[in-house]
């Protein structure tokens, strides 16, 4: 038994649906945001592990990638929270029903 | 074997932790499942063999990103409204779909032949920053991209900071500026 790409890719799949789940069925504002930075964790362990299933030159640029999907993930983190704050201010909730004006 | 069986403690700890995000009522609670979740991920990142990303990923997204969601937990007091129920009638219907996506990519994993490659390279300090930075004629030209990441970072930070402000000028910000 040796550790097989395929596990580091099961394992990725179950954290981005547990990610997935958390962003569409928590109702809190928080965990909706938390939700995705999961989603984006699992995407960077899938980049990792098929990195490796590369030969030399392409391995590298596999692991070169979730750097800048890192950083793309704090951007992401930083304008959206300060979108919550905007919105609390406004509602002093941070119940995700509240904010359904726009429902047709 | 022994790096299954640290892939099965790292993988146990990461899913466990996701699991708790998912299910923890309190946001703080949450946040500090997925610094658990994050960090061991870090481990994972290590053990295959990129360990600049492992402490990339412990450095921005446990060190700086979750510091930054924990402080907007506690300077909004999310536990305020606490009543509200965690899930509502959709999220019945969210499970089952999300369950079957994963379902079906699993199982399209699992049928595809998938091996490590013995020429893989260690994402070392050194091969990754050179990869990154190199400037040659016919380089792969990464660091344009780096550059361009400095200017999304940037615009973001001045986004934030104009969202999050309060109100300059207008009558209401000037009132509560005054009751302060």
């Amino acid at each position: 038994m040796e550790l097989q790409p395929v596990y580091i890719q099961v394992l990725a799949l179950a954290i981005f649906a547990i990610g997935l789940l958390t962003a569409i069925s928590r109702r809190n504002l928080f965990f909706v945001l938390m939700g995705v930075e999961l989603a984006l964790n699992a995407v960077n362990l899938s980049f990792i592990g098929f990195a490796k299933t590369l030969p030399a030159e392409q391995s590298v640029a596999g692991q070169i990638v979730p750097l800048f999907s890192i950083a793309v993930a704090a951007a992401e983190a930083c304008v959206g929270f300060a979108m919550v704050i905007m919105l609390f201010r406004k509602k002093e909730s941070v119940d995700s029903d509240n904010y359904s004006n726009m429902k047709g | 074997m022994l790096a299954l069986i640290y892939f099965i403690i790292l993988a146990v700890i990461a899913l466990g932790a996701a699991v708790c995000v998912f299910l923890s009522r309190h946001p703080l609670y949450g946040a500090l499942s997925l610094v658990t979740s994050m960090v061991a991920l870090a481990g994972i990142y290590g053990l295959v063999g990129s360990p600049f990303l492992g402490v990339i990923q412990i450095m921005v997204y446990a060190g700086a990103i979750m510091m930054l969601v924990t402080f907007v937990i506690m300077v909004l007091n999310g536990a305020r409204d606490s009543k509200t129920p965690m899930f509502d009638k959709v999220s019945l219907f969210v499970l089952p779909a999300v369950l079957l996506l994963a379902g079906v990519v699993g199982f399209a994993f699992v049928r595809a032949p998938l091996a490590f490659d013995a020429t893989a390279l260690r994402g070392s300090v050194s091969l990754t920053s050179e990869t990154l930075f190199n400037m040659a004629q016919g380089g792969p030209g990464y660091f344009l991209l780096f550059e361009v990441l400095g200017l999304l970072l940037l615009s973001a930070m001045v986004a934030a900071v104009l969202l999050a402000k309060k109100r300059l000028g207008t009558v209401e910000s000037e009132n509560t500026e005054e009751s302060h």
